[in-house]
C-alpha cells in the first residue's frame, strides 16, 4: 500500500524526481571496508595505518636438515666392508668375514661412524651394529682413533633427526666406555659435540602423569642427552665438569653435590 | 677322528637362564651344537671368552665368518626356550 501511495504521489509532481532520488541514496548500501594489509616487520608497509605486521619467521633451529649422500653408503654398495648380514630368530646380526682384531680402525671405524647419518636399512643397520662391535672388541685401538670420529659425530648430531640423534648418543655412550681413557680424550672435542645436545635437552614431554613410552625404549632424546652428559662426566676426569658445564650451562653435576 | 662320530644321544629344551645356557645359545647362534661340536668342526683347543663374565666372546662359523657376542647376557628370558641341550 505503501509503494502505490508513493508512485501516486510522483506521478502527479514530477518536479519532486531529485527529492525521490534523495531518498534512495539514504538507503543503506554495503560499505567498502579497507581489509588489512599484512606486511613485513620494519618495513614502509608496516607504518601503514591499515598494515597489521607478520610476526617474524621461526628461525628453523630444530628443523631438521636434508641428509647428504655418506662415503659409508658408498663404500657398502661397492663391497668394501668385510661384513655380511645374518638373519636369525633374535634379529639380524652381522657376520664379519675377517675378525675385527685385524681390522685397521684407523679405516674401518670413521667410516661406520659415518654411517650414522645413515636412516635406512640396511645402512642404518651396518652402521650402528658395526660399530657396537667394533667398540666392544676394540680395546686399546680405539683411543688414537678418536679424533677421527668427532666430524662424523658431529655431522650426525647436526642432522637434528630424532633418531639419528638418539642412535648417536648411544654410540658415543658405548664410546666413553669402550676403553681406558677415551672419556678423557672426548674432552677437547666438546666444543663440537655439545652445541646440539644443549639446544635438545629440554626436548622432553610434560606428559603430566601419563605414561610416555619412549622412556622404556629409551628414544626419549631429552632423557639420553641427560644420561649422556652424566656419562662422559663420569668418566671424563676432572676437567669434564667446567667443560661441560660452559657448552651445556643448564647441565648440573652429577658427581658434585 | 673318534670324537668326530660323537653324536647326541638326547636333546631337550632349556628352561631357566644359566650361564651354561647363555654360552649354549651362542653357540647354537653360530650354528653349532655346543662347544664340543664347535672344537671339533674347528679343529680348536679353545673358545674366546670374555675375561670378565666367562661367556663366549667370538666364534667362527662353518663358513668361516665371524660372529662376536656381547660381554653382558644376550639370551633374553623369552629365547630361552629355544636353546638345546645335547645329551651324549
Amino acid at each position: 500500500m505503501v509503494a502505490e501511495k508513493e508512485t501516486l504521489s510522483l506521478n502527479k509532481c514530477p518536479d519532486k524526481m531529485p527529492k525521490r532520488t534523495k531518498l534512495l541514496a539514504q538507503q543503506p548500501l554495503p560499505v567498502h571496508q579497507p581489509h588489512s594489509l599484512v606486511s613485513e616487520g620494519f618495513t614502509v608497509k608496516a607504518m601503514m595505518k591499515n598494515s597489521v605486521v607478520r610476526g617474524p619467521p621461526t628461525a628453523g633451529a630444530f628443523k631438521e636438515r636434508p641428509t647428504k649422500p655418506t662415503a659409508f653408503r658408498k663404500f657398502y654398495e661397492r663391497g668394501d666392508f668385510p661384513v655380511a648380514l645374518e638373519h636369525d630368530s633374535k634379529g639380524n646380526k652381522i657376520a664379519w668375514k675377517v675378525e675385527i682384531e685385524k681390522l685397521d680402525y684407523h679405516h674401518y671405524l670413521p667410516l661406520f661412524f659415518d654411517g650414522l647419518c645413515e636412516m635406512t636399512f640396511p645402512y642404518e643397520f651396518f652402521a650402528r651394529q658395526g660399530i657396537h662391535d667394533m667398540l666392544e672388541h676394540g680395546g686399546n685401538k680405539i683411543l688414537s682413533v678418536i679424533p677421527q670420529l668427532i666430524i662424523p659425530m658431529k655431522n650426525a648430531l647436526n642432522l637434528r633427526n630424532r633418531q639419528v640423534i638418539c642412535v648417536t648418543l648411544k654410540v658415543l655412550q658405548h664410546l666413553v666406555v669402550s676403553a681406558e681413557m677415551v672419556g678423557e680424550a672426548l674432552v677437547p672435542y666438546y666444543r663440537q659435540i655439545l652445541p646440539i645436545l644443549n639446544m635438545f635437552k629440554n626436548m622432553n614431554v610434560n606428559s603430566g602423569d601419563g605414561i610416555d613410552y619412549s622412556q622404556q625404549k629409551r628414544e626419549n632424546v631429552g632423557d639420553l642427552i641427560q644420561e649422556t652428559l652424566a656419562v662422559l662426566e663420569r668418566y671424563g676426569g676432572e676437567d669434564a665438569f667446567i667443560n661441560i658445564k660452559y657448552m651445556v650451562p643448564t647441565y648440573e653435576s652429577c658427581l658434585l653435590n | 677322528m673318534a670324537s668326530c662320530d660323537v653324536k647326541p644321544k638326547s636333546v631337550s629344551h632349556a628352561k631357566k637362564w644359566s650361564e651354561e645356557i647363555e654360552n649354549l645359545y651362542r653357540f647354537q647362534q653360530a650354528g653349532y651344537r655346543d662347544e664340543a661340536e664347535y672344537k671339533q668342526v674347528k679343529q680348536v683347543s679353545m673358545v674366546d671368552r670374555w675375561p670378565e663374565t666367562g661367556y663366549v666372546k667370538k666364534l667362527q662359523r662353518r663358513d668361516n665368518t665371524y660372529y662376536y657376542y656381547n660381554k653382558q647376557r644376550e639370551c633374553d628370558d623369552k629365547d630361552v626356550h629355544k636353546v638345546k641341550i645335547y645329551a651324549y
